[in-house]
């Protein structure tokens, strides 16, 4: 995860440093401000908000705007408006807002506060009410996590796992994708590998963004049942599946950044996290923060922009990518993946987005109930 | 000896006064708790607490909109308040509110999202869940004798999970957002009616519930002062054998006290979840908010109007925590304070027993100018003997 | 010069607007009894708090064998050796006897309780002075008369020298009563100091050597016991003359009221009955009273005659009507009055009001309440109505709250609830308990001026003087039955006596 945010900000040097090639000086840092709102988690979910608010910061300091972030008293629309209307009166102006409950907020504020920028993570025009015309000072991002959910679970089974499990967070959207995705990689890669029959998925929702005892315990069955590898994905409930994993020499997937740091060194077993599935909330927030910095806000304005792969050449670049710099597996090489990528890339694989059914597939896949 | 008692020694003054020194010496700890994490800013953070919703000075309708706000999210931890000190009177410990509370949520959330129940319906179905869960803890408290905390507990978890079940059902539940569809949205016939909505910034959340609870505060005021039931119910709660000696039908009182405290902790449910301010999680834990009513009606000096400034000052002080600034202070900074600020309101009744050291004549008055001093001497020898002998000493002499 | 172990010399001691202690002189010689005689409130219990470090007077000066001492807490007290057996005892119910005894000054090593040199100290000192208890018996199992023993072995095993006993006798049975002079008589004898605060004079008369006399929180005398009279004592104590025999006329009895027949209750401690078979009657216009020792089912008969406990089989029958297994309610409101013996458990809400609480039997009457709310104003109209007919004072008038009345008061105010309301019986037990003799002398004369009225009174009563002087019949209970009745005109003291100890029973009469 730090590869991937030194990288970032590698990146925003230099598009700061292009801006100034450009001779139009940045005046950001004066009129301003940039401040975040959390919605159910923290920012120290070791994932999604997490990435989101270090981004932030990050980009902040270095262009030496004001930063803050508001955690709203309870889990409620009228919270969540409470501190937007908190964090603009305390004289911000640009609000980073991660995840898709916000959209009852953004409809709620936006139009009132026209000189206050929102940008929006994961928030899809979905998630608004029908007919609602997403106002010119709010930009809103989604990403196409099946594609990193497919790269994850392809990638699995190609490196030779068979038992498959998926621990959801909520069934929010952008989790389903993943998980959606990740059951589709498994298969296609299963059938090429002409093993359908023996690879199997376990899939459950938590129900919350973080792991307890009751996950756990859930947990526990699974990896003592066999199963070898389980997709975490949703804000700190990693934390659960590891538990359960280092107890028989089970491996994990990370979610949303390269969390195989932050994993290991957490629970000090090399290795545990084999792979994450990624998107690129931080150079999302980077670069889209720049645009504003750099008085590009019209090409974002009103958006809703789906991200996902941008490039078949070069993998990094992709909004949806497995990290390469910590690459463990072996079965499956990083020239694998590329090659996968460029396959997705131009077409020849395609990845459904629909989550309102669980896709069909040759390997056996079997749904548990939602643990809380 | 016909004289008035003295202003300050008048038992109402001594409650606000006990309850003010405790507002006062949580927000006074709180404020040693920030100069500990951050003594450059901290001033700066408890003034941020303080102000509150006044930061918004300049821009009334937001001004108006959050002080609406506050007696909105006011309203439940009130009612469940009231609920508590009804109980209490009659020598009950309604621990159990917080599960009349949960059905409560159930009943009003399920009737008016799944069933398109009118508000008037839903919020009867709230009053009816809580009375009848009320109910269940009077019944084995009454003809069984099981200890009302532990019923209380127990009906908690139950209430707890059964709510979980019921609005985990898809017909309630927005599966995508994890919780019950918006009222407003699916039916809005199942919302409060607004309440001066206009004059508060146009806060939507303000609805009827806001008079109510100042209709039932003042209603449960009258009964424990004014009516024979009330008179019935607090003999019972001050002395249960003297109550029973003067022929009043114990078993009968304690299950409808129980039953009109777990209505009005239903109440407290349903004038919060339908104004549509919140809405129903699957939780793993019992909500807080009938035991933060516990916390607001001793605050509240156990009056029913005190609870009502009680509560008000509670949650101001509870949604003071976000106008911390995060860059100095973590937000788990105020909710820490906020709980340090709610844990001292327990000890109004302490430092009421601290008024009253020493101070031997009050309260302690006979006919003969000299037996007020030797009966308060007497009364006082026995508490502090009491307190060197033995361990026993009567934790319910205080209350 | 006389050897004193204790001096308390001019002692006031003030309350805002009200002396306390004014000026009041008591000198304990080593191995005497020292009586401190006063009515409640003159001040006794002030003084003892004044000893005991619970308050530090304005002015003068206590002395221990002679050298000034400071006085600032109970601990200050305890390390002087003084030490007090209260009037409610301060005990846990759920230990045992020993472990009560060391309480507070437990026995240790490293921690650990060493509890076997403690029993045998304990069993040491209750041989040395005839306490005779079992260490290992649950305090809540034992009597009353045993709790103050232990009370007594907690000051002796922390080897106080002087022992101050409040009110020691309010109680106990006659027999325990005799018991415990016997013990205070050993502890002089062995050279124990004690100082004995009461106020019945016949206690004093037998054991105290000398008795200081307060009033009014003023020092009236010293006097030798052996050199007085009751009268004397009496006089000096109210400050006028009292009679201590009851001024009645012959009763005159009527119709009969109340009859019980067979009547039987299940003991909550034993399988046997606590009442068993017992069958009387009382008429109109005579005092029938209940005697016998404390524990003998007295208590479990008038709970289940009033109806605060089941009955398990008989019959009572009131004014001709079966009101066995009627509620209270129903008894309360059909002519049956009520003067509890615990005026603190049943008698009173302690933190109601005057008012409130004399209108406790009737407050649902349509004369106080209308469509279920109250009327205070006639609640008001009628405290004040019976304060003023039964002499019920409190400083606050009919807002007073009842716990900060005098126990003399707080009586007062229950008899005059019981006796105002209709009724045709009156049960009154235990009437008189710990009230001084003016408050005594009072409630007698309503007692008797009740029966004038035509009142049946069933009176439940374990002072000896005031079963003989007040009843027209006694009935004496003995484990749980009616095992004589006695003419208190013919009888005399030692016959009751056989009676109560049961070691005499008539056949069971038919009443």
């Amino acid at each position: 995860m730090k590869k991937f945010l030194a990288l970032v900000l590698a990146l925003t040097m230099m598009v700061s440093l292009c801006a100034c090639n450009k001779g139009g000086e940045s005046k950001g840092s004066d009129s301003y401000r940039i401040a975040m709102i959390t919605d159910s988690g923290d920012i120290t979910d070791m994932s999604f908000n997490q990435t989101t608010y270090e981004a932030s910061k990050a980009f902040a300091e270095a262009h030496n705007a004001d930063f803050a972030y508001y955690k709203p008293t309870e889990d409620s629309n009228e919270a969540r408006v409470a501190s937007f209307n908190n964090a603009v009166a305390d004289g911000y102006n640009v609000i980073v807002v991660p995840g898709f409950l916000f959209a009852s907020m953004i409809e709620t504020v936006a139009t009132d506060n026209p000189n206050v920028t929102i940008i929006a993570l994961d928030v899809s025009a979905g998630d608004f009410s029908a007919g609602y015309q997403i106002p010119a000072n709010v930009v809103c991002f989604t990403y196409q996590e099946e594609l990193a959910g497919y790269m994850a679970g392809y990638a699995v089974v190609k490196e030779g796992y068979k038992k498959l499990g998926f621990l959801g967070g909520m069934a929010v959207p952008a989790v389903i994708r993943y998980g959606f995705g990740f059951v589709q990689g498994a298969n296609d890669a299963a059938k090429e590998l002409g093993i359908a029959s023996e690879v199997e998925v376990n899939y459950v929702y938590g129900g919350q963004f973080f792991g307890d005892s009751d996950i756990t315990s859930v947990m526990d069955t699974w990896y003592q049942g066999g199963t070898e590898i389980v997709f975490a994905c949703g804000g700190g409930i990693f934390s659960s599946a590891c538990e359960a994993a280092i107890k028989v020499d089970g491996k994990v997937v990370g979610v949303d950044v390269d969390q195989a740091g932050t994993i290991e060194s957490q629970y000090g077993v090399k290795g545990l996290c084999v792979t994450s599935a990624m998107k690129g909330l931080a150079a999302t927030v980077t670069s889209t923060l720049q645009g504003v910095f750099d008085g590009k806000w019209a090409d974002y304005s009103g958006k809703v922009t789906n991200l996902g792969l941008v490039s078949g050449d070069d993998a990094s670049l992709n909004y949806v990518q497995l990290p390469t710099d910590t690459w463990t597996m072996t079965n499956f090489t990083v020239d694998d993946y590329k090659a996968l990528v460029k396959a997705m890339y131009s077409g020849e694989v395609s990845v459904s987005n629909a989550i309102d059914a669980v896709p069909a597939t040759d390997i056996t896949v079997t749904m548990f109930d939602n643990i809380h | 000896m016909k004289e008035k008692t003295p202003f300050l020694k008048r038992p109402g003054v001594q409650t606000a006064l006990a309850s003010l020194l405790c507002a006062v010496l949580g927000i006074l700890i709180g404020f040693i708790v920030l100069l500990l994490m951050n003594p450059a800013h901290a001033a700066e953070g408890m003034w941020a607490i303080l102000k509150n919703f006044f930061k918004y000075s300049n821009n009334t309708k937001n001004l108006m909109y959050y002080f609406g706000s506050t007696l909105v999210k006011s309203v439940p931890v009130i009612l469940c308040a009231e609920a508590i000190l009804f109980a209490y009177k009659a020598g009950l410990f309604n621990i159990g509110a917080a599960g009349q509370y949960t059905v409560g949520i159930l009943a009003c959330v399920y009737t008016a999202v799944a069933l398109h129940w009118n508000w008037f319906f839903a919020l009867l179905a709230a009053i009816v869940a809580g009375a009848v869960w009320g109910l269940l803890g009077g019944i084995v408290k009454a003809f069984f004798n099981v200890n009302e905390v532990i019923a209380g507990i127990m009906l908690n978890w139950i209430g707890l999970y059964l709510t979980n079940i019921v609005l985990g059902r898809e017909t309630v539940m927005d599966t995508t957002k994890s919780e019950t569809y918006e009222i407003v949205k699916v039916n809005p016939s199942g919302t409060l009616p607004g309440f001066l909505q206009g004059l508060f910034g146009g806060n939507q959340y303000m609805t009827i519930a806001i008079p109510l609870a100042v209709i039932i505060a003042i209603l449960i005021k009258i009964v424990l002062n004014k009516t024979t039931f009330g008179y019935e119910l607090k003999a019972t709660g001050y002395n249960k054998e003297a109550a029973r000696y003067a022929g009043m039908n114990a078993k009968r009182n304690i299950v409808l006290t129980l039953v009109i405290s777990g209505a009005i902790s239903g109440l407290a449910a349903g004038s919060y979840y339908l104004t549509g301010i919140e809405h129903f999680k699957i939780a793993s834990s019992v909500p807080g908010m009938g035991f933060n009513g516990i916390a607001v009606a001793f605050l509240g000096g156990l009056d029913p109007i005190g609870a009502i400034v009680a509560g008000l000052f509670v949650e101001y002080i509870t949604l003071g925590g976000q106008y911390l600034n995060t860059n100095y202070f973590n937000p788990q900074v105020a909710d820490l304070m906020v709980s340090i600020i709610i844990y001292l309101c327990g000890f109004v009744l302490f430092i009421k027993h601290i008024f009253n050291k020493n101070k031997a004549s009050v309260g302690a008055v006979n006919a003969n100018a000299v037996t007020d001093a030797d009966a308060a001497a007497n009364e006082a020898a026995k508490s502090a003997i009491e307190k060197t002998k033995t361990p026993d000493t009567g934790a319910e002499k205080e209350v | 010069m006389e050897d004193y172990v204790i001096e308390m010399l001019h002692i006031t001691k003030e309350f805002p607007g009200i002396i306390a202690n004014d000026d009041i002189t008591l000198q304990l010689k080593r191995g005497e009894i020292h009586a401190l005689l006063g009515e409640n409130g003159a001040g006794k219990s002030t003084l003892m708090s004044v000893l005991f470090g619970l308050y530090t007077p304005e002015k003068g000066t206590i002395k221990k064998n002679g050298k000034e001492v400071k006085i600032n807490n109970p601990n200050d007290a305890t390390a002087l050796g003084i030490g007090m057996v209260h009037q409610h005892f301060m005990l846990v119910d759920i230990f045992s006897v020993l472990d009560n005894i060391i309480l507070g000054a437990e026995p240790n090593k490293c921690g650990f309780l060493t509890k076997k040199e403690a029993k045998k100290k304990v069993m040491d000192l209750s041989e040395k002075y005839g306490l005779k208890v079992d260490p290992d018996a649950l305090i809540e199992d034992i009597t009353v008369g045993m709790q103050q023993r232990v009370e007594i072995l907690k000051m002796l095993y922390r080897d106080n020298e002087v022992l101050i006993f409040d009110e020691p006798t309010a109680v106990l049975t006659p027999q325990e009563i005799d018991e415990l002079m016997k013990i205070m008589k050993n502890l002089a004898a062995e050279g124990k100091s004690i100082l004995f605060i009461t106020h019945k004079l016949n206690e004093i008369m037998e054991v105290a050597d000398r008795c200081t006399i307060l009033r009014k929180g003023k020092y009236i005398g010293t006097v030798d016991v052996n050199k007085t009279t009751k009268e004397e004592l009496s006089t000096m104590m109210v400050g006028r003359h009292v009679k201590f025999a009851v001024d009645k006329a012959p009763a005159n009895p009527g119709a009969e009221v109340l009859k019980v027949e067979n009547l039987c209750i299940k003991s909550k401690l034993h399988s046997k009955d606590a009442v068993h078979n017992v069958s009387f009657n009382v008429r109109k216009g005579e005092i029938v009273c209940i005697a016998g020792i404390d524990g003998n089912g007295q208590t479990e008969f008038v709970y289940g005659l009033t109806g605060l406990d089941d009955i398990k089989s008989g019959k009572i029958i009131l004014d001709g009507e079966d009101i066995t297994h009627k509620n209270i309610r129903y008894k309360n409101t059909h002519g049956m009055s009520h003067i509890p013996e615990d005026r603190h458990k049943h008698g009173l809400v302690l933190d109601y009001s005057l008012e409130e609480n004399m209108s406790l039997q009737r407050y649902f009457e349509p004369e106080f309440s209308k469509a279920g709310f109250l009327n205070k104003d006639k609640m008001r109209e009628y405290s004040d109505r019976l304060a003023t007919a039964f002499d019920v004072r409190s400083s606050e008038g009919a807002k007073t709250i009842v716990r900060s009345m005098s126990g003399g008061n707080q009586q007062k105010a229950i008899v005059a609830r019981e006796m105002d309301k209709d009724h045709d019986l009156l049960i009154a037990v235990q009437p008189t308990r710990g009230l001084d003799v003016g408050a005594i002398e009072y409630i007698h004369t309503e007692i008797v001026k009740q029966r004038d009225a035509g009142c049946a009174i069933l009176l439940v009563s374990l002072e000896l003087d005031e079963v003989m002087n007040l009843s027209d019949r006694i009935l004496v209970m003995y484990e749980g039955e009616i095992v004589g009745e006695l003419d208190p005109k013919s009888t005399t003291l030692q016959e009751l006596g056989l009676y109560m100890s049961g070691a005499k029973r008539d056949r069971v009469k038919e009443a």
